[in-house]
Parts: C-alpha cells; structure tokens; sequence
C-alpha cells in the first residue's frame, strides 16, 4: 500500500512535468519525461554510455573508498593523539567550507583532469567520515568503557565490543551523505575539468548541444549510479555488522524487557 | 593479599560522603558494606578500584601484591553488559582465557539455556544480572567486588546466586554493597 502511493505521487510528479514541457512547449527550456526517457534510451544503445557511466564510478568509488579510509585511520588516531586531532581540525574545517569548484579548479591545475574527480571525492568524503569516526568513538558508551579498563580488556576487544557497534550507527548516516556528495562533487569535477569518456563529460556536451532531454537523462544516470553505490554501501556496513555483532540477527533493536 | 583502607575521606562539594574510613580486607574474609542511599558505597568500591581518588587518606596493597592496581571481578552498580551481545560474549570478552563452553557452563549455573544465545538487551533485568555476575565470577581476580549484585533478583535466584558466589570466591576476599543483607550473614556487615 506504501509503494502503491508512492508509484502513485511519483506517476503524479511526471504527469505535472509532462503538462509542463507541453505548455511552456520548447524543449531547449523544458524537456518532457517522455523525451528525456527517450534520450536515454538513445544514449544508452551508444557503447560509449557504459564506458563513460562505469569511468565515472570507478573513479568517484574509488574516491569514496581513500576518503572513507583516510577519515577513519585519522579519525581514530585524532581520538588516541589529541595533539593529531587538534593538527587535523583546521583541514577539516577547510574542506567542509570551501567551495567544491575552487578545488576543482586547483587540482585541474596540479594533476590534470585524469584522477580528478577522484581526488575531489576524497577531499569531499575525507571529513564527513572523519567526524562520523571522532564522533562515534565519542558517542561510545563511556561507563562501558570503565567497565572495560577495570578489566583490562585488550585494545582489539574494546574496539571490537565496544567501538564498532557505537561506530555503526556513525557511518550508517555519514555513508549515506558521503556518496551522496561524492556522485555530486565528482560530477561536477567532471564537468569543470572535461575528462573524456565520463558522465561529467557526457553531461557537459548535452549543454553544449542545448539538448535538455539528454541533461535530464544524464542526469537521471547520475542519481541512479549514486543509489545503487548507495545500497551497496549500505550492504557492506550490514554484513561487517553481521560479522563484528552476530547476535544482531536476532532482534538487536528489540526493546530492552525490564 | 590484605588491602588497608586508610583514613578516606572524599566529598563532593559540600557533601561529605566519607569521612576517616578505615577497613582492612584481609583474604578469606567476606564484607558487606550497607547503609542508606548516598551514605558512600559505591564510593568507596570506585576508590578501591582506582576510578576515583580520594581527597585524602591511602589505599596500600599489602604483602607482595603483583599489580600497582587491584585485579578485581566487579559487578558495578548497573550491569555494564554490551547489549547487542550474547551472555557467553559478554563473559568471553573480559578473559580471552575464558572459551565459550566454559562461559556457557558458567552461565548454565543462574541462567536458562534458551536466553545464552540472545542479545543481552532482550534479557530480562533480573537475567542482564545475573550475567554480570557470571562474567565477575569467572574472571580469574584477586578479589570480588560486588556493588548491590541482587537488585531485580528474587529470593529464589538471590539465593542462587549468593551460593554461586561463595563458591568462586575461593580463598579471596569478597566485598559486596548492599541495602538488604539477608542470606549474607557470612559476611562481616560494616555501616556506614
């Protein structure tokens, strides 16, 4: 019934997007659904539109994955060396502030357009992983954490039984944000610095050519390609749950019975 | 092993918890500390544990004691379990020396068989407890330090319980905080 009325405010959404292209009646302003699904499909028969989709989300998956890693090696030693996290806070603060474009446009200059969106992830997904990482170790349950220096429990144990399940939650949220920025930021690296066979690129030359269908179409590509990155993220944080928390399986959520 | 507890005095702010408390807790000998809420309990077993510093007076491990800290099974005041998992985890994770068949011989002794492979947040109070327990008990320790260890427990199981308790104790000295000493005449009762 949930899916039935959202199939129905979507179909709702389209059938408004339709009457619009229709009334305003210039498909360089507004394509129509119909059009930019057609404009798909055309693309999607030309064997540079895989080459160009899978460029594309190999270099921003890439980026999300040095990011990811980058964010939480130096999120869990900014909480263990005070100091590294007092050294690494200006960074942050900087790259969560500065425009994407500016750094875009920087590295265009220092490496070229190959790596480029790559690169730009990286500094995109690196502090949103980063505080997700310093804020979930924070977020663990410190009387825990008494519990767990009254018994001397080993490093490894404490990270296994008490960090990871407070660091879940973490990255479940920050995960989401960071493809999510990640397909944006890189696409938009893409555009700026025009690496060919990309759906920056592909994007790019729709503008050019003034072909709104093939805009909508790209960017219908884009926001798949996010979801699906998305989902499968998604899918690996659940099976690394599955590993380090195995009794989650039962009905962790449940509540507590007192 | 004796631990001297010399003239602690800690208060907070203006709250005088304890004032010049002295007890020697020798081996082989059994405690339990009662008095009102708030009158230092648990205070006291958080001074003992090195959690907390007294404002004035010493702890001395006495004897040749091998830690510059006591090595110590303790059930604190709320249970402090990881709750996304099992008893047997729980008990597990404390003592890499302790393998799950022998956390689950343990655990079979206060707790029935169907819950030892649930997460302990589906646990009842009363079972999340008596974990606590197990996992204190079978820690090798110097010593037992229980604070309050039969809140949610009925007579059945506090009964149970008491017994499990004594016959892990061995030799060492137990300390046990608690509000209703009945099933505790073991122990020598100290007021504070």
């Amino acid at each position: 019934m949930k899916r039935l009325k959202k199939l129905g405010i979507a179909l709702c959404w389209l059938f408004l997007w339709q009457i619009a292209s229709i009334l305003i009646h210039n498909k360089i302003l507004l394509a129509g659904p119909i059009e930019s699904a057609t404009a798909l499909i055309n693309m999607a028969k030309t064997p540079d539109f895989a080459t160009s989709v899978v460029t594309s989300v190999l270099h921003i998956v890439a980026g999300i994955i040095l990011g990811g890693i980058i964010g939480i090696l130096l999120g869990a030693l900014s909480i263990k060396f005070k100091l590294l996290g007092d050294f690494v806070s200006p960074i942050v603060t900087v790259l969560k502030s500065v425009p994407v474009a500016s750094f875009v446009v920087l590295i265009l200059i220092w490496i070229g357009s190959d790596n480029l969106s790559t690169v730009i992830v990286t500094l995109v997904v690196f502090p949103i992983i980063y505080l997700a990482t310093t804020g979930g170790f924070s977020a663990a349950d410190s009387k825990l954490l008494e519990m767990a220096h009254v018994y001397r429990m080993p490093m490894g144990a404490k990270i296994r039984f008490i960090y990871i399940p407070a660091l879940i939650p973490s990255y479940l949220g920050a995960f989401s944000v960071a493809v999510g920025m990640g397909f944006k930021s890189g696409a938009a690296a893409e555009v700026i610095g025009q690496p060919l066979l990309t759906m920056g690129n592909g994007l790019y030359r729709s503008k050019i050519n003034l072909d709104t269908a093939e805009v909508f179409a790209w960017t219908f590509t884009i926001v798949l390609a996010s979801w699906v990155t998305e989902k499968l993220f998604f899918l690996l944080i659940y099976i690394l749950k599955r590993i380090f928390i195995p009794a989650s399986k039962s009905g962790e959520s449940g509540k507590e019975k007192q | 092993m004796t631990i001297d507890l010399e003239n602690i005095c800690k208060s907070y702010g203006d709250l005088k918890v304890l004032q010049d408390f002295n007890l020697e807790i020798e081996e082989d000998h059994s405690y339990v500390l009662t008095g009102p809420s708030g009158c230092g309990k648990t205070t006291l077993v958080r001074i003992l544990l090195s959690l907390e510093e007294s404002d004035s007076g010493k702890v001395h491990f006495m004897g040749d004691y091998k830690y510059p800290y006591l090595n110590a099974g303790v059930v604190f005041q709320e249970n402090r379990l990881c709750e996304a998992f099992t008893p047997v985890q729980n008990v597990v994770m404390v003592n890499r020396k302790n393998s799950a068949k022998v956390a689950r011989e343990e655990l079979l002794r206060l707790l029935p068989a169907d819950c030892l492979d649930k997460p302990v947040s589906q646990l009842s109070g009363g079972m999340k407890r008596r974990v606590a327990i197990v996992r204190a008990c079978c820690i090798p320790s110097d010593m037992l330090i229980l604070d309050e260890p039969f809140t949610g427990l009925d007579s059945e199981n506090r009964n149970k319980v008491i017994k499990y308790i004594r016959e892990k104790q061995g030799r060492n000295p137990l300390l046990i905080t608690a509000h209703d000493t009945d099933g505790l005449e073991f122990c020598r009762k100290i007021e504070l």
